[in-house]
């Protein structure tokens, strides 16, 4: 602990030290200006459709779906077709619950009690996003919701459900909007990627090879 | 000189310099494309730099502050003076957490700091879990691009590499490799006690810390171990939550061409409740390692606010084609020839301020608009006053020379006329080593103009 003190007022006192060597000429340095740029005007109108364009861009796919009956067959059909047999969901309710209504086709895995080993072995995660960007078809991940930072990461298949009326136009807007409240904030922009070995672009490095956006629109 | 037999080797390696040119073309042309797509570039770049000059000319109170925040949601902060202390503090804690597997994601203070070596020391063993490192780690060597680490290697040599360090069957197909890799490192992560990280922005105003990646091996290590240790430079401090926005528009477009990477992870604090995911501890390591005495004049301040995104490498016409290792530091390209000697003394690397035709690419491009040519004369200066008490008199003499004929059209003259007629150049040593000379002229331009050039094709 001392020696760490030390270092701190040590640290702190160098960087003031060299500081006072050229106060004089800095003296007309100015407050900055926020990192925040000049809001663009958001067109509410086709933000879906330039949020799913841009997941498209990024390699991402989407389902738009409307109610609960509708969400649950989708998240069945994404599966199926990724060809996904042990899937595991969030601790949030509307996970559990259309993970729960999966058929016997599929090994429902609980997050409680799951093992590292037990984990890995999954094929699918299922989570919800707390906000998508559509500048850049990124989703927003808040850990103070639900515990989504393992299964939007380590199985192969990532499906996370989205409200369509949580799609803010930048990423501005979406710092602005996020929880602070949350110990992890995950921004994520399609599937994981590499171009390590000679350039070449590989999908599914470390990170999930598929994210597929179930888009919940509002009941009318 | 290090660098100009190092950089000499590099030139001989045709497989290197057709590696550099494919990759530093590709990341200049992904660069531009992306501008395009950002809302206000210029605007967004002032507005970056605006806000390091603030944060480094009040840098104790930020970090103050920072420190603060982030123990107050949890994390432990530690002061490092230099590299030695910043190893002493990570071992320390990987070892009183009985830690036998490290494992890192990407991190330049780490190897700045050569954590690796002093984990080895230590009986732990440190993975490298990012592609481009992991391959690098496993062959032995150190990265050469600050974005693909091995970029000096072919897919052949790759896949001969795993083949013998993890036994599986050579294969050309960099989708296998890739997915070799995931698999050995899979079991890494799972065995592993402690993960490694670095960070790109720490947030004062709530004591974040920002990490941005496109593998995922960098949430694996922030997420998995039970504990995280984030290492970072004091200058990755920004003040306010919202300042995220405009450095989130700039590094990635100006690093891998991307709007934004795959993954951008904002850490405040560990884990809140038992039932929470993610590390029951996180700790932030400080690092200062000479970036104060930098604090001290406006020139060399500037330096601190790089973001390490890379751009001055591709863009310059030096790194195109000797590649990183010639650096001979962690630091390659424009920034690590004024950041290197900075850091760790000009004694050390007096060639590096030289490696540089000073043309202004890397400021043309610089995120933050840091005036590297500037810091490059700078730094030169300070080589010409430490040096030798002959070679400085020979080099003044020369350059009063030069001074004095230049300033006297008739001399001028003189000497043009007695060049052209005794086919000598005056002595260029170095300058010419590398460079052939080119012919002069049949007759000088002052001739021709006094001949009269108007109207005439030449």
């Amino acid at each position: 602990m001392r020696r760490s003190d030390d270092a701190r007022s040590q640290m702190l006192h160098a960087i003031r030290e060299n500081l006072a060597k050229s106060a004089s000429s800095d003296a007309a340095q100015h407050a900055p200006p926020c990192g925040r740029s000049v809001p663009p005007t958001p067109n509410p109108l086709d933000m879906v459709a330039r949020f799913t364009e841009q997941l498209a861009a990024v390699g991402a796919q989407w389902t738009v779906v409307r109610g609960a009956t509708e969400a649950a067959h989708a998240l069945a059909r994404i599966l199926t077709s990724a060809g996904a047999r042990r899937v595991v969901g969030s601790d949030a309710p509307l996970v559990q619950r259309l993970v729960s209504g999966l058929g016997d086709g599929f090994v429902r895995e609980s997050l409680d009690g799951l093992s590292r080993d037990g984990l890995f072995a999954c094929d699918a995660g299922v989570t919800t996003a707390q906000w998508g960007i559509a500048e850049t078809g990124t989703l927003v991940l808040e850990s103070a919701r639900e515990n989504n930072r393992l299964l939007s990461l380590v199985p192969p298949i990532h499906v996370a459900l989205l409200s369509t009326s949580c799609i803010c136009d930048s990423l501005g807007d979406a710092l602005a909007r996020v929880s602070r409240a949350s110990h992890a904030i995950t921004l994520i922009t399609g599937p994981s990627r590499t171009s390590d070995i000679e350039l070449t672009l590989v999908v599914g490095v470390h990170g999930p090879q598929a994210v597929h956006v179930l888009l919940l629109e509002e009941e009318p | 000189m290090t660098f100009d037999r190092n950089a000499r080797a590099a030139l001989a390696d045709g497989q290197l310099r057709d590696a550099l040119r494919q990759a530093t073309t590709l990341f200049g042309e992904r660069r531009r494309a992306a501008l395009a797509t950002a809302p206000d570039w210029e605007g967004a770049r002032d507005r970056a730099r605006a806000i390091k000059d603030e944060t480094l000319l009040h840098l104790d109170r930020y970090l103050e502050e920072f420190s603060a925040n982030a123990e107050r949601a949890g994390a432990r902060v530690h002061w490092a003076r230099d590299a030695a202390e910043a190893c002493e503090v990570i071992g320390r804690i990987a070892e009183q957490r009985g830690a036998r597997t490290v494992v890192k994601s990407k991190s330049m203070a780490s190897e700045e700091i050569h954590l690796n070596a002093a984990l080895t020391a230590r009986g732990i063993e440190p993975v490298e879990t990012d592609l481009g490192e992991y391959i690098v780690q496993l062959a032995g060597e150190t990265p050469s691009h600050i974005v693909v680490p091995a970029i000096h290697k072919t897919k052949r040599q790759i896949a001969a590499l795993f083949a013998e360090r993890l036994g599986i069957e050579p294969s050309d197909d960099v989708a296998t490799l890739t997915a070799v890799a995931r698999q050995a490192l899979r079991r890494r992560f799972a065995e592993a006690d402690l993960g490694v990280s670095g960070v790109n922005f720490a947030v004062a105003e709530t004591g974040t810390i920002l990490i941005l990646e496109n593998e995922g091996n960098a949430r694996l290590t922030t997420s998995l171990p039970r504990t995280h240790v984030a290492l970072m430079g004091i200058e990755k401090v920004i003040p306010r939550f919202a300042d995220l926005e405009v450095f989130l528009q700039l590094l990635p477009r100006s690093g891998t061409g991307q709007a934004l990477t795959a993954y951008q992870s904002l850490l405040t604090g560990a884990k809140r409740r038992p039932e929470d995911e993610g590390p029951a501890e996180l700790h932030i390591v400080l690092l200062d390692n000479g970036r104060s005495r930098l604090l001290a004049s406006p020139v060399t301040r500037q330096t601190l606010a790089c973001i390490r995104c890379g751009a001055c490498l591709n863009a310059c016409p030096v790194y195109r084609q000797i590649g990183g290792h010639a650096y001979g530091s962690v630091y390659p390209g424009p920034i690590g020839a004024v950041l290197t000697p900075q850091l760790f003394g000009l004694g050390r690397s007096p060639e590096l301020p030289y490696a540089s035709s000073l043309c202004g690419a890397c400021r043309d491009v610089c995120p933050v608009k840091i005036d590297i040519p500037a810091l490059l004369l700078h730094l030169r200066a300070e080589v010409v006053a430490t040096r030798a008490g002959k070679q400085r008199v020979l080099e003044r003499l020369a350059f009063s020379g030069y001074a004095a004929v230049m300033a006297r059209p008739r001399l001028f003259e003189w000497v043009v006329r007695a060049t052209r007629m005794l086919k000598v150049v005056p002595p260029l040593g170095a300058w010419t080593k590398g460079r052939d000379l080119r012919p002069l002229a049949p007759r000088s331009f002052r001739d021709q103009w006094r001949a009269g050039l108007s109207g005439k094709a030449p």
